[in-house]
């Protein structure tokens, strides 16, 4: 392609066989080449969101009109936006990944307060999910935590935060969990680099 | 992309099953300290030990808080002293014990190994001064720990240094009577000692070894013992290979943590790494015991028949996990068994299912020997002889590491219990079975010549 443009999409939509093939189809059949992917189911619904590369000429509104075709009526929530590269600017670049754990009963206000804290501290969250084990939730946050935070005192902050609502929490630097769940030497995994 | 369940299984470990690493030991070469005025052979240890190890305890405290896994002890194993006595005499080496003692204090280690000897083909003026001061120094001293090699698979075992120290074990533990002989579980004695072993009280820096160095020890009995219980859960038809490789694998993820910060230890202290050990060390905490284990195999009676079979499936299960998990492991690498520091073991000994003889065929397929093992106040020399020859003979036979830690308790008989508190835990003094009647064949004294195995180039 000569002069490219590129888009970024989102679409919610109640999960079923076949969406993933829905929207690729709409992309592909538009010219389309995708870059960067994630999707995630949540309780019956379906979330995706894509950046995709396509020919000069190609506009957010024609994308947007091919994708909501390949669904029934009303089915699908799509936002589909020029993409603009001062968004990977504005994501902390160059910080340290570190994985939140925080656990206890279920009620209200638990997420305000830890990713409460969290922004304070300016840090990124780069991927949160969760497991519910009967009246218990645990939350695992992937973080972008900068290089100037003292991650110490900000484990004290969070511990002092989330015990009022019985919630324990654990902050640690990935690698303990890449060095013990991948089979890549560890000296690799210090040095930055993917396991083989 | 780390997976949620590979996350929830290293907090389990962490969190709930005593994961731990033992000890980050920093190996400090002192050679360069010599000197015939034994007085700045003092000055200069206590000097480099507090440059070199000066950052040791905030790092450690810094990659707990980092990685969020506990260090539990800070330890630091300097080459031989013995070799600093060399040309000495009098009180050159209670100068150097409290010299060491004042210098791990310094830089806040818990306890300090090197107070060495290695004797195995003969004994040097310093090393004789070494081995006869070690009664006042274990029970004057507050940090340093001692050790003595007697015997390797190439030279033999040197009965005249064994009879020595066995002699020396005594007049330990008298001169620590007030604290029921406690000097003596301060001091091993070793066959095949390995030169890179991070644990207490054995650690020192081998003459073979870099001018410093970091090595960990890693432990871990719970994980091991909840990872059995949980196969059997899942499927209780499960066989001993079964366990075995169930071991095999939380052996791969234990060691990998060790080697992680030991890495991490090395590169923020400007010190190569050297190995990670994974011995699986128990402490007297429930749920943190080597016993534990076997019983969750299936030993109901630590000591009855098929618990040596026990002790030789797990040292090999755990030392196949962590050969595949790091190309540096070293130091001993097994399963420890010392008596009173594990809860469930020390148990066994007070009912009688676990013997002194039960014990020592053990050791011949677990990594080390008899630990942490009380005596009769009454014992005599000979019998400490003849029970670290009989665990050397297996040692130099079999090519392996055996080790003897034996207290003897002042005024305290078989039967009688002793609480050292804290990680050194409490036991019931054992009974030695025939302990004399072989006096004639030890008083000989001399060598015993080194196995044939032994002409292996």
């Amino acid at each position: 392609m000569e002069k490219e443009v590129k888009f970024v999409l989102s679409i919610l939509v109640a999960d079923h066989p076949g969406i993933m093939c829905a929207i690729t189809s709409a992309i592909t059949d538009q010219g389309g080449n995708i870059n960067g992917i994630r999707q995630t189911v949540v309780e019956g619904y379906f979330s995706i969101i894509l950046t995709a590369t396509f020919a000069a000429g190609a506009s957010a509104a024609k994308l947007h009109a091919a994708v909501t075709a390949n669904f029934p009526p009303g089915e699908a929530s799509i936002v589909v936006r020029p993409y603009a590269p001062v968004a990977m600017d504005s994501a902390i670049i160059g910080g340290t990944t570190y994985i939140l754990v925080i656990a206890g009963p279920d009620r209200p206000g638990i997420l305000r307060a830890a990713t409460g804290c969290l922004a304070n501290h300016g840090v990124n969250i780069e991927d949160w999910s969760y497991h519910f084990d009967g009246p218990q939730v645990t939350y695992i946050g992937v973080l972008t935590v900068p290089r100037d935070v003292a991650v110490a005192a900000m484990q004290e902050v969070l511990r002092a935060t989330l015990a009022p609502l019985e919630i324990t929490c654990s902050l640690q630097h990935e690698n303990i969990f890449r060095a013990t769940s991948e089979i890549g030497p560890v000296k690799s995994i210090l040095e930055g680099r993917h396991a083989t | 992309m780390l997976r949620e369940r590979d996350i929830l299984a290293t907090l389990r470990m962490l969190r709930e099953e005593n994961l731990d690493v033992r000890a980050v030991t920093l190996g400090i070469n002192l050679d360069d300290c010599a000197d015939r005025n034994i007085h700045t052979v003092a000055r200069a240890l206590r000097a480099k030990i507090g440059r070199v190890a000066a950052s040791l305890v905030d790092v450690c405290d810094d990659l707990t808080a980092t990685y969020g896994i506990a260090i539990v002890n800070k330890r630091i194993a300097v080459s031989p002293v013995s070799r600093l006595l060399e040309g000495h005499g009098g009180e050159a080496a209670i100068l150097l014990g409290e010299a060491l003692d004042e210098a791990a204090a310094e830089v806040r280690v818990d306890l300090i190994g090197g107070f060495t000897a290695l004797v195995h083909k003969g004994i040097t003026p310093g090393e004789r001064l070494l081995i006869e001061s070690l009664p006042r120094v274990l029970a004057t001293t507050q940090r340093v720990c001692a050790s003595v090699n007697i015997g390797t698979t190439r030279a033999g075992i040197q009965v005249d240094a064994v009879n020595l120290v066995s002699a020396t074990i005594l007049r330990i533990a008298e001169a620590s009577a007030s604290t029921q002989g406690f000097g003596a579980a301060k001091l091993v004695v070793f066959a095949n000692a390995p030169e890179d072993n991070p644990f207490m009280a054995g650690a020192f820096l081998g003459c073979g070894e870099a001018e410093s160095v970091i090595n960990v020890g890693v432990s871990g009995p719970g994980v091991v013992k909840r990872a059995i219980e949980r196969r059997l859960a899942d499927a209780p038809e499960s066989t001993l290979d079964d366990l075995a490789e169930t071991v095999k694998h939380t052996a791969y993820r234990v060691t990998r943590a060790g080697e992680l910060i030991a890495r991490e230890a090395a590169n923020r202290l400007g010190i190569p790494f050297g190995i990670v050990d994974l011995s699986l060390a128990p402490t007297p905490r429930v749920g943190d015991s080597v016993g534990e284990i076997y019983q969750a195999m299936g030993i109901d009676k630590l000591g009855a028949p098929g618990t040596t079979a026990a002790v030789a499936l797990l040292n090999d299960a755990v030392k196949k996990g962590g050969a595949f998990a790091s190309s540096s492991v070293g130091g001993l690498s097994g399963a420890f068994i010392p008596v009173m520091e594990d809860h469930a073991l020390s148990d066994a000994v007070s009912k009688g299912w676990l013997t002194l003889e039960k014990l020592e065929a053990m050791t011949a397929v677990c990594s080390v020997g008899l630990d942490m093992i009380l005596l009769p106040g009454d014992t005599s020399a000979e019998t400490i002889a003849g029970l670290i020859l009989d665990e050397a003979a297996i040692g130099v036979t079999n090519n392996k590491t055996t080790a003897v830690r034996v207290i003897p308790v002042p005024g305290k008989s078989t039967g009688e219990r002793v609480d050292f508190g804290g990680l050194f835990g409490s036991g019931t003094i054992v009974n030695v079975n025939c302990p004399d009647g072989a006096e004639r064949f030890i008083r000989r004294g001399g060598r015993i010549p080194a196995p044939l195995r032994s002409l292996g180039n």
